[in-house]
């Protein structure tokens, strides 16, 4: 008889396999720990502020910039200060990225791959005005241009990027209260998100236009500070973490070429559980695909967008396998016929579709709006926060009901397998120690995917906890964030390699099993054409054609019947 | 090497001699550099002038050498210091307006103290000035690196392995690799770095007052340091926090001042000790950290030099201010910290930032460490030694009341009160029981202006009436 490589494979031959993907996953782990750097880097930029320019003030393509040749002349404290207008409206708050160091004008590559910004704004009420401390919802109007420089350009040559008029809503508590003002710091808000950053200087031009009529920006005191924080990704992670989709890309689609052969050289039309697992191999080879080598050419702005969507069918269809790999598990089914998608999961796989068209929909609505507008949030408008969160919570709830169901379908599974196990010793000595393995075996995959499902949400959580890097002694250092991020993707790749491998229909035929199991086959027959499934076991004896994709599964229909 | 480098800093304290003989030894002696407030207006410093502003006749009489080396090895530095000083001076003048000295500043001249005979006193005010001059250059700098408009500010490489590849390659080609694969994130820890070398450079704590100078300059560091607070954004998978991104941000100057303020009213009178007396390296001592928690190491002789706790008034507040304070965030003060703090990455990178910095050499840098590794005692034995970010002095103010050139005291003559207040602001107070003059002044401003955008502003003008006093 025959099944799948898992059942097949001596325990030797599977403890090597194990070992070795586990050692493939260690190396993983410290290629990210020991060779990437931090994944994002950031740069500081306390804004300078600069008088504008009568009359270009609503002219796109002008811009004042900090350093070079013709940099506009930074304005004091103090000079704002005796303004009897604080200059109201003449202001330019003026970010140029990124900064100097060590002696040298550093410049943005490709390979940094995308830029965030986000703003600090620190402001002042005076105690004298009638206006002594900042509104509830406090509304800030900013009209924001940003403009980038290539390194061959010239100095002045800044060319508009994207320009917008945005509203944020600032929430601000008391820093200092002092007898002529009092100083409120207020949380971070996000200014822009650029996917590709494709250029070598950007910069940013800030202006809070004053505007009584219209009521803008009537209500902030007077800004002291603005400090932009520019989060880039570092261009060593982007290099291991491209290596590393490089070397996993083409062993995950070898081994689904290998898988599907192997498949077809059976006669029988495959069973769900293989179209699952080659549905699974295709997504994670999507997700492996290193798409963003082309962006070192190419400007490629919705790269953001795209690896949260390649992302996401990834997990979706992780998801779905799990379900359905459950499922095929079941010793009772209700429907004799072969199973499929449609017919058999699709109650059960409407939490995940459900989950991921909302975290779709959600992310479209930030991201593919942010391709139009780099300066978009949907979270900074409170109309906005609520449909985003309501999403949020929507694939929240989609989640939990799925894992609840999920649990429930693999405690079924437990169940049903202790159940039958009670009638195991009254079959004969060869078939037990057979069956005990499988089960043996079934529980050692479910183990491995708690495993990685434990590992990956430990290490997230440990992510977060620690500080970012963990010393080992004093030469080696473990860069905690990026051997996650490197570890956890590893991980679900040599997952589902040694899935497709170990639930490959097997070849190989069960020496021991061929004489001694004649009566014990027959006796299949029997139960199977009692239970008129599409399975052939007439055919196992000669094992020309093993159709049952797993004897396990065999074993625990039949047994359903005994 | 140690003995080397006795043998340099002798030279060069010959070699300074001449240009500081008006002043007291050890007393202002790195105190001079605070003229450069009123050299230029900051405006007129940017970075493409600094070259002839450094050859500046004012500025290289009021810098010393190593402070005019530090300068021109850093473009761009000369316009923050110029910044810092003013900071520091109108953040005094704010802090102390309602009291009896004002942080008045005299007009510069050369060889005189910027703020006047009084820093020749080592009185809680001469505390104060060191630490807000300290905090405010520590300040000033990391906030120019922020600003782009210093070029030399370093990297913080604690947080990232450097590319293997860029390690072979020397020079910029290098840097620009290391900027490519791991980022230049900020280091704060090189603004004090800076303050150091700049700062401290006077004071070798050889004596009591050069200690007092270098503490109150570490107190102004620190509380620049346990002010600053962290910002995160999460920029993972759909905006998810498997991604994260720390930053650090520097308080405004102004909450600096006010606990800074806040540690002058409850500032520690130090005295000399015992272990102080015989080893002027104080290698013995431990660190101010350590002490904060142990008892005083150097057996001080209850009542020392016989004087009476005089100022005893501050001193119930002190206990109390060191008692909330925790020292947590004092890494610098550890010559060997090998302890993170788990919300404060970049504030520790400061002596790896120092080690690997243009080349010092390691016996020098680990005996600048000594320079900072002493323990000051309280003159009253029953008091806390101070911690490491407590104001000390070592004798008490003068009245500040009456005008006396000789110690560099203006008075409070001419100076405006408040009739209603009973504090120091209060009239009875600040004019000495003199009395006081009243006025009537009509002041005009602009008001209920109204705005469009863009560009028009209409204004009404308004006319208040305000009355104030003014000490005889």
């Amino acid at each position: 008889m025959s099944g799948t490589i898992l059942e097949n494979l001596s325990g030797r031959k599977l403890s090597i396999l194990v070992s070795s993907l586990m050692l493939c996953q260690v190396a993983c782990f410290l290629m990210g720990g020991l060779y990437a750097p931090v994944p994002a880097g950031h740069q500081t930029v306390v804004g300078i502020k600069c008088r504008d320019v009568p009359g270009r003030q609503n002219d796109t393509n002008f811009f004042l910039y900090s350093r070079g040749n013709g940099a506009c002349k930074s304005l004091q404290d103090m000079d704002i200060e005796q303004d009897p207008l604080k200059m109201a409206n003449q202001l330019v708050y003026v970010f140029q990225m990124p900064l100097p160091r060590d002696n040298r004008t550093l410049d943005y590559s490709r390979w940094q791959q995308n830029l965030i910004g986000v703003l600090q704004v620190d402001i002042a009420y005076d105690s004298s005005s009638e206006l002594r401390e900042p509104p509830k919802e406090l509304q800030l109007t900013i009209d924001t241009r940003l403009a980038y420089r290539n390194k061959k350009d010239a100095d002045t040559d800044w060319k508009l990027y994207a320009h917008s008029v945005e509203q944020r809503y600032l929430d601000c508590h008391a820093a200092h209260v002092g007898l002529l003002e009092t100083l409120y710091t207020c949380d971070i808000i996000p200014l822009f998100e650029l996917g590709a950053l494709h250029h070598n200087f950007y910069l940013l031009n800030l202006r809070f236009p004053i505007d009584t009529p219209k009521r803008m920006n009537l209500q902030f005191g007077h800004m002291h500070d603005l400090t932009l924080t520019a989060i880039h990704q570092n261009g060593g992670f982007t290099q291991v973490w491209l290596l590393l989709k490089t070397l996993l890309f083409p062993f995950v689609v070898g081994i689904m070429i290998w898988f599907w052969r192997r498949v077809h050289i059976l006669q029988r039309s495959p069973a769900l559980l293989e179209y699952m697992l080659l549905y699974l191999g295709g997504a994670l080879s999507f997700l492996n695909l290193p798409l963003e080598y082309l962006t070192l050419s190419i400007e490629m702005p919705y790269m953001l967008l795209l690896s949260d969507v390649r992302q996401g069918i990834f997990y979706a269809m992780l998801l779905s396998f799990w379900l359905v790999f459950a499922g095929e598990h079941m010793l009772i089914q209700d429907t004799p016929n072969k199973s499929t998608i449609r017919s058999r999961y699709w109650k059960h796989l409407s939490a995940v579709v459900v989950g991921c068209i909302s975290l779709f929909v959600f992310d479209i609505c930030e991201r593919g709006v942010q391709l139009r507008n780099p300066f978009y949030s949907i979270w900074t408008t409170p109309l906005g926060a609520k449909v985003a969160m309501s999403f949020i919570v929507l694939a929240g709830v989609s989640a939990a009901i799925y894992f609840l169901f999920l649990c429930f379908m693999v405690w079924k599974v437990f169940k049903d397998i202790g159940d039958k196990r009670t009638s195991l010793p009254s079959m004969s000595q060869a078939r037990r120690l057979h069956y005990e393995g499988l089960i043996y075996r079934f529980k050692f995959l479910m183990l491995a995917t708690l495993l990685c499902a434990g590992l990956t949400v430990a290490g997230f959580i440990m992510g977060q906890m620690a500080e970012g890097h963990w010393k080992w002694n004093e030469d080696i250092e473990i860069q905690l964030t990026s051997a996650f991020l490197t570890g956890v993707y590893g991980m679900w790749n040599i997952y589902i390699f040694a899935l497709i491998i170990l639930y490959a229909p097997s070849h190989k035929q069960w020496p021991t099993m061929r004489h001694s199991d004649e009566t014990t086959q027959s006796n299949e027959n029997i139960v199977a054409s009692a239970a008129s499934e599409e399975i052939e076991f007439s055919n196992l004896p000669s094992d020309s054609n093993p159709s049952e994709i797993s004897s396990l599964t065999s074993f625990t229909r039949k047994v359903a019947f005994d | 090497m140690d003995l080397s480098y006795i043998f340099i800093v002798c030279l060069l304290a010959l070699c300074s001699a001449d240009a500081e003989s008006k002043q007291k030894s050890g007393r202002g002696r790195g105190s001079m550099w605070w003229g450069i407030a009123k050299v230029g207006e900051p405006n007129n410093i940017s970075p493409i002038s600094t070259g002839i502003m450094y050859m500046d006749p004012a500025i290289h009489s009021t810098l010393r050498r190593k402070q005019r080396r530090l300068v021109r090895d850093n473009p761009g530095v000369l316009g923050a210091l110029v910044k810092g000083a003013n900071m520091a001076i109108s953040e005094c003048q704010h802090q102390f307006r309602n009291r009896r000295w004002n942080c008045s500043t005299r007009n510069f001249l050369r060889g005189k103290n910027l703020f006047g005979k009084i820093v020749d006193r080592g009185c809680r005010e001469t505390g104060f000035i060191y630490a807000i001059t300290s905090a405010a250059v520590t300040h000033s700098i990391a906030r120019a690196c922020s600003e782009g408009t210093i070029e030399s500010c370093t990297c913080d490489y604690s947080h990232q392995t450097r590319s293997p590849q860029a390690n072979h390659q020397a020079g910029s080609v290098a840097g620009v690799r290391d900027w490519e694969w791991g980022g230049c994130s900020d280091n704060i820890g090189f603004g004090f770095k800076f303050s150091r070398e700049f700062v401290d450079t006077g004071e070798r704590g050889r004596n009591l007052r050069e200690k007092m100078n270098l503490h109150n300059n570490e107190a102004g560091r620190a509380h620049v340091q346990a002010e600053m607070r962290q910002e995160c954004k999460c920029h993972g998978m759909s905006g998810s926090c498997t991604v994260k991104t720390c930053w650090m941000r520097l308080a405004n100057f102004r909450v600096i001042g006010d606990n800074l303020k806040a540690r002058f009213d409850g500032a520690t009178r130090v005295q000399v000790s015992n272990s102080l007396r015989q080893s002027s390296n104080a290698v013995a001592v431990v660190s101010p950290n350590a002490a904060g928690s142990n008892s005083v190491v150097g057996g001080v002789s209850g009542g020392g030099n016989g004087l009476p706790a005089s100022v005893s008034g501050y001193d119930d507040e002190e206990r109390m201010l060191n008692d909330h304070m925790p020292e947590l965030l004092l890494d610098n003060s550890h010559p060997n910290g090998k302890q993170h703090h788990p919300n404060m990455p970049s504030p520790n990178s400061l002596p790896v930032a120092g080690a690997r910095a243009r080349g010092h050499g390691r016996g020098r840098q680990g005996r600048k460490h000594n320079r900072y590794h002493f323990q000051l005692n309280p003159h009253n034995p029953e008091h806390k030694p101070p911690g490491p970010k407590d104001i000390v002095y070592l004798e008490p103010s003068p009245s500040f009341c009456e005008k006396n050139l000789r110690q560099g005291i203006l008075g409070t003559h001419g100076r405006q009160c408040n009739d209603t207040s009973l504090g120091v602001d209060g009239c009875d107070l600040m004019c000495c029981g003199r009395g006081y003059r009243t006025q009537e002044v009509v002041v005009v401003e602009r008001c209920a202006c109204t705005f469009h955008w863009c560009c028009e502003v209409k204004c009404k003008l308004c006319r208040t009436k305000k009355i104030i006093h003014t000490c005889l």
